[in-house]
């Protein structure tokens, strides 16, 4: 795990009266436990791993309350678990990253949709838009309308957040629903502070189970059970929803002086509009807006009531509905129209149709809506100066320094065991020729950014191999594709392995074997080297590769470049056909380092010997080329100013935080770089031996130097 | 109408952003202010740019009645009062982006550069230019606190962000004290001490106390190192030259050295018969000749291996303290053309012929702190002797004949022979990298025909250096891009 919980998890044993101080996602996992939750579950992904992490580090206070929690294999086998709603009166709840997440759970969702729910089902989703994101840029609110589940998005404030929880499980009870409670990657991350409630033991858990297995075809999702489950979902699950939405007063609505004019904003976007407004002197630091503002805490289902009291005597409205398609603004026009309001509805004709709704964005949009509008009573012309001015800013600041700077995407870590394998692939291309690469999704998927470039196309989640199915057999020669070992025990192996397998496809598959999910932040999976708690190591991969009938198998330490270049050439033009599968063995070095660095400081401390190993570079051997940084990309591997003063190129230059992981040595050895790399193995508290030969050694050489 | 104060921040993963801001949300906690803080560290770990934002509202919750202040999630152009960027081009990241308005934003900013991946990948001198940075700091900010904060953070023994933190509190624009802040560092209870440093050097420095100096290492004055022929020559030559002598005389000898004066004078010679004035040909031309002169081979990577003062470098690199035991081990690959460099004409001929089609080469790992290791270098320095006879020789003086033949008929138009001593830069590095060199300079001399404009020799010379498979120099050059010669092996068909 990428870091400790402790102190995570002593602020979810805090009770009434005391107030707690975290992150988003962490109130979150707070709320859950205040209730009274049976059972939670979930699949790692920025930004909601922390809720499984401090769940998995708080095993001792799920114990107490008997609330079941597991890790899941998979978002699809998260979903899943929330099966147990639906017969009996338990509060379940699992967590993922949207939308590939909710991608790989549909199935089960839309089965648990249908059947509908008796205890609270609630799913908290990661949205990972805009901004920073590393995923595909789309909206859950589709999977919400198409299933039919509710669809909350609080206020990002703590309070909210907590309350949005408690009362999604009621909404999700009053209407026989699950709920998705969608929160954004600012908002998991946010820090701020809630008074707590005391945590709730479920009636029904682990202490005290279910007596009696329930058998009902009615919730069985075959005819003609199915034709029922649609039929409810539109005549007594969905007026139950607005019935408890309305009650429950889950909307907010906050009046205004202007008051022919408002705003309706998802929850999730309020503080931004509040400081637009405020940026164009339209609202006071309590969000105090002279805009009424209608609040969407929950954003599917609308409610045509609530929305219709709204507009009814406005003469306009501004939707601030982020990322499209704009689902929400056609669903308020078909409202408004049905009623026969004519309010004008303003939305992305306003706000730009994609991407994030960030400040700049906002106070633009919003000077824009007041200009047209023309509330009454609001001189607007020092408004659209104050929008003029920001638009002059940014086109005058982003010329300000000529040039655009160089950008810093993502890359391997130092040491990273997977840089050594692309740096392989690299060097195989090179005398092979070009290769068509699956890439998967992981911390290798940085492979395909420079230097490495390697990469034709990423389609999902441990789909490296079965991306290679179509193309594979439409190229003259093999493709390579590339999986690592959480995506292998995600779905890899049954969709990827076992399907190439069966299907007699001849191609070459490298896995990155780090033995965990190191993306997500290095949580463990079925093969891990070292588990949390009881659990020893369990499942082997390769054998996993021989009991489904592999046949070519090779393992390859991860850092030995040579051999992994030849064992690549190999596997691209052996003769044999079928599937060849390459594991290329190396632990996450981020991993390692944190598994051996306290060791090493403690033997340091007791005067033990330790060797610390790092490379260098003669500086004056370099002549500034640059292959061995093509080569790798190393953070630690960079340039320095020529110290010659004849030369004008910088050299290349090992900085300290290198962990001599030996990459640059493989490298100057398998493409025959230069000679300028040395090993430097650094022999802290050294045997009386060894300090005896280094003496005699030092003062030979020191003669023989020139 | 009080209005939170902005802080937005912008670091790399690694740098410790993530626990600055923590500091500050429980800095301005304990002072009793409504703080919220947030952050897209997504994949910021590995290395990428990221931003941390943090808003505080300057009053205290005493003073409020239990309102609640609405914080932004995101910073607004134009709205951020303090923007810290950990590195120099995050700082220009954070101006092109609009983060940092002349009315509005003190910006805090380390002067070090950590370079992009693309950066450092060029095949010559890809840096970013950190002057437009510098420069456009000073114009786009309110006030700029810039210095090196890593070599600060180094000197302290310390993260970066302590320095940042420092640099932050001491800038005056937070609504807390200084010991406010000692104490958020002190709670955090991590590397206390090594962070109370950091925090009071970079306190110290933002206050205007410190004035932070960037070392820049002293260039010896060439003059005095100066052999007397050269002495009467133009100026602007003498550093150059002066490097060239010492280099091309350590390399072979004195009279190797007199040999790399001569062909200087006859360049200098024939720019005075031209009567021009502007010596950056000669210059440039005496730069890359001393470096070409001693091209790198077997024998001067094991002499510049066995120095004296390499030894100590290498210890001092490494952090490698007096008790210590030192191990180092060299990477060494040697193949035919290695070893034919070293032969009499005739004899490497004989064998690059029977080795034709063959790339051999031998991995070594030869142990230099060892005895035998270092002996093994020392004897190959000991073929110095022997070099003037070897056939890489002859082939090297060859092409430089053929270089400054090449620059000397372009003297006419200095812009054009500026070019073409230029282009020696394109001949370094060893094996592969040095034949692609050989091949671009050769198709560039191929190019530069009398009258060639000195912009068309620039395009190919640039092109040269823009990608290492020669594709833009094809494109440059109008021929057809090489395909790659090998292709892998056909699945068996079914």
């Amino acid at each position: 795990m990428e870091r400790s919980f402790a102190a995570e998890v002593r602020s979810l044993r805090l009770g009434a009266g005391e107030t707690f101080h975290g992150e988003g996602i962490l109130a979150v996992t707070k709320a859950l436990l205040q209730s009274g939750v049976s059972y939670i579950g979930g699949y790692q992904g920025a930004p909601v791993s922390h809720l499984i992490d401090v769940l998995g580090d708080a095993r001792g206070l799920l114990d107490e309350l008997g609330v079941y929690f597991e890790a899941s294999a998979s978002e699809a086998g998260a979903a899943a678990m929330l099966g147990a709603s639906i017969h009996y009166p338990v509060r379940g709840a699992v967590t993922w990253k949207s939308t590939v997440g909710t991608n790989v759970a549909s199935d089960a969702l839309s089965n648990l949709a249908s059947a509908g729910v008796t205890g609270g089902a609630l799913v908290i989703l990661g949205e990972d838009y805009g901004e920073g994101s590393s995923i595909i840029q789309e909206r859950t609110h589709a999977f919400a309308m198409k299933s039919q589940m509710w669809l909350l998005d609080p206020r990002p404030n703590l309070g909210s957040i907590v309350d949005a929880v408690e009362r999604g499980f009621e909404l999700s009870e009053a209407s026989s629903t699950p709920v998705l409670l969608q929160l954004r990657i600012r908002a998991c991350h946010v820090h701020g502070s809630f008074a707590c409630k005391d945590n709730r033991s479920p009636a029904v858990s682990m202490r005290q189970p279910i007596e009696q297995p329930a058998y009902d075809y009615g919730r069985i999702n075959l005819p003609p059970s199915i034709y029922q489950h649609e039929r409810q979902k539109v005549e007594q699950r969905w007026p139950a929803a607005l019935r408890y939405i309305q009650e429950a007063g889950l909307n907010e609505r906050f009046d205004g002086d202007l008051s022919d004019v408002g705003l309706i904003v998802p929850g999730g976007l309020y503080n931004g509009v509040i400081r637009g407004l405020q940026s164009l002197g339209l609202a006071d630091a309590f969000g105090a807006s002279r805009l009424p503002i209608y609040a969407l805490n929950v954003v599917y289902p609308l409610v045509p009531d609530e929305v219709l009291d709204f507009c009814r005597d406005k003469k306009a409205v501004l939707l601030v509905e982020e990322g499209q398609p704009n689902y929400i603004e056609d669903a308020l026009h078909a409202v408004l129209r049905k009623a026969g309001v004519d309010t004008r509805l303003h939305g992305k004709d306003i706000f730009p149709m994609a991407g994030e709704y960030t400040g700049d964005v906002m106070v633009e949009a919003l000077a824009r809506f007041v200009e047209q509008a023309a509330p009454a009573g609001l001189v607007a012309a020092p408004i659209a100066a104050m929008a003029k001015a920001l638009r002059e800013h940014k086109a005058q600041a982003s010329q300000a320094i000529g040039a655009p700077v160089p950008t810093r995407p993502p890359g391997f870590c130092i040491g990273c065991p997977e840089r050594p394998v692309f740096s392989a692939i690299k060097q195989m291309q090179e005398k092979l020729g070009q290769v068509h690469v699956n890439a998967d999704i992981g911390c290798h998927t940085f492979g395909t950014l420079p230097p490495f470039n390697v990469g034709s196309t990423v389609l999902g989640y441990g789909l490296g191999l079965a991306s290679s199915s179509g193309v594979g057999p439409l190229l003259p020669n093999r493709t390579l594709s590339i999986m690592g070992d959480g995506g292998f025990w995600h779905n890899g192996f049954t969709s990827g392995v076992v399907n190439a397998v069966y299907n007699g496809q001849d191609s070459v598959l490298v896995i990155l074997q780090n033995g965990y999910t190191s993306a997500t932040g290095t949580q463990v999976i079925p093969s891990s080297p070292s588990q949390p708690l009881s659990k020893p190591l369990t499942l082997d991969i390769e054998k996993a590769l021989h009991g489904v009938g592999v046949k070519w198998i090779r393992k390859v330490g991860s850092y030995h470049v040579e051999e992994m270049r030849d064992t690549l050439e190999e596997a691209m033009s052996t003769p044999e056909g079928g599937l060849k599968v390459i594991i290329a063995d190396g632990e996450c070095q981020l991993e390692r380092q944190r598994r051996l660095k306290p060791k090493q400081a403690e033997q340091l401390k007791r005067g033990e010997r330790v060797v610390r190993t790092r490379f260098g570079i003669d500086e004056d051997t370099c002549t500034g080329d640059h292959s061995c940084i093509r080569l790798s990309g190393c953070p630690s591997l960079t340039i320095k100013p020529n110290p010659s003063p004849l030369r004008t190129d910088p050299v290349a230059s090992v900085n300290s935080a290198c962990v001599g992981c030996g990459l640059c040595g493989e490298n100057a050895h398998a493409a025959v770089l230069c000679p300028s790399f040395y090993k430097a193995e650094v022999v802290q508290n050294p045997t009386a031996f060894e300090r005896f030969m280094a003496r005699v050694r030092g003062a030979l050489i020191e003669r023989l130097a020139a | 109408m009080t209005q939170a104060l902005c802080i937005l921040i912008g670091a790399m993963g690694g740098e410790g952003g993530g626990v600055l801001s923590d500091w500050l949300v429980d800095a301005a906690m304990q002072a009793g202010f409504p703080v919220q803080s947030t952050s897209v560290p997504g994949v910021a770990q590995r290395t990428g740019a990221t931003t941390y934002y943090v808003e505080i509202f300057p009053q205290r919750r005493a003073e409020l009645g239990g309102r609640e202040p609405v914080l932004s999630l995101t910073p607004t152009a134009g709205q951020v009062d303090l923007m810290v960027a950990s590195e120099l081009v995050e700082a220009g990241r954070a101006i092109q982006n609009g983060y940092v308005h002349p009315a509005k934003t003190l910006l805090i900013a380390s002067t070090h550069r950590e370079y992009a991946v693309s950066e450092k990948a060029a095949m010559g001198d890809g840096r970013f230019d950190s002057e437009r940075v510098l420069q456009a700091a000073q114009a786009q900010a309110r006030a700029a606190v810039l210095l090196d904060m890593r070599a600060l953070a180094q000197q302290h023994g310390t993260v970066i962000n302590t320095v940042l933190f420092g640099a932050m509190a001491g800038s005056g624009v937070l609504p807390f004290s200084r010991e406010q802040c000692e104490q958020a560092i002190e709670r955090s209870g991590k590397a206390v001490q090594a962070s109370l440093r950091g925090f009071a050097a970079g306190f110290e420095a933002a206050s205007g106390r410190v004035q932070a100096s960037t070392q820049l290492t002293e260039r010896l004055q060439g003059t005095d190192r100066l052999p007397a022929r050269a002495r009467a020559w133009p100026a602007a030559l003498h550093e150059v030259v002066a490097s060239g002598v010492e280099l091309t005389t350590h390399y072979q000898d004195a009279r190797y050295a007199e040999q790399y004066l001569d062909a200087v004078e006859r360049l200098l010679d024939a720019q005075r018969r031209l009567g021009q004035s502007d010596w950056a040909v000669t210059r440039e031309a005496a730069r890359y000749l001393a470096l070409w002169m001693c091209y790198e081979d077997v024998v001067r990577v094991a002499q510049l291996k066995t120095r004296r003062e390499r030894l100590e470098r290498v210890r001092r690199e490494v952090g490698a303290k007096p008790s210590d035991a030192l191990r180092t081990t060299e990477y060494l690959k040697p193949g035919i053309d290695e070893i034919a460099s070293l032969l009499p004409p005739v004899l490497a001929r004989a064998l690059l012929k029977a080795t034709e089609g063959r790339a051999w080469h031998r991995g070594l790992l030869v142990r230099t702190d060892t005895l035998r290791g270092f002996l093994v270098l020392c004897a190959l320095r000991s073929f110095k002797v022997f070099r003037r006879h070897g056939f890489r020789y002859a082939q090297e003086q060859a092409a430089i004949q053929r270089w400054l033949d090449a620059i000397e008929s372009h003297l006419p138009d200095p812009a054009a022979a500026l070019e073409i001593a230029l282009a020696g830069n394109l001949v370094k590095g060893y094996g592969e990298t040095n034949r692609r060199g050989h091949r671009n300079l050769t198709a560039l001399l191929d190019a530069a025909q009398p009258g060639t404009p000195a912009q068309r020799l620039r395009e190919i010379r640039l092109a040269a250096l823009a990608d290492p498979q020669g594709k833009q120099l094809s494109g440059a050059l109008g021929r057809p891009v090489v395909a790659q010669p090998i292709r892998i092996v056909r699945r068996p068909q079914a």
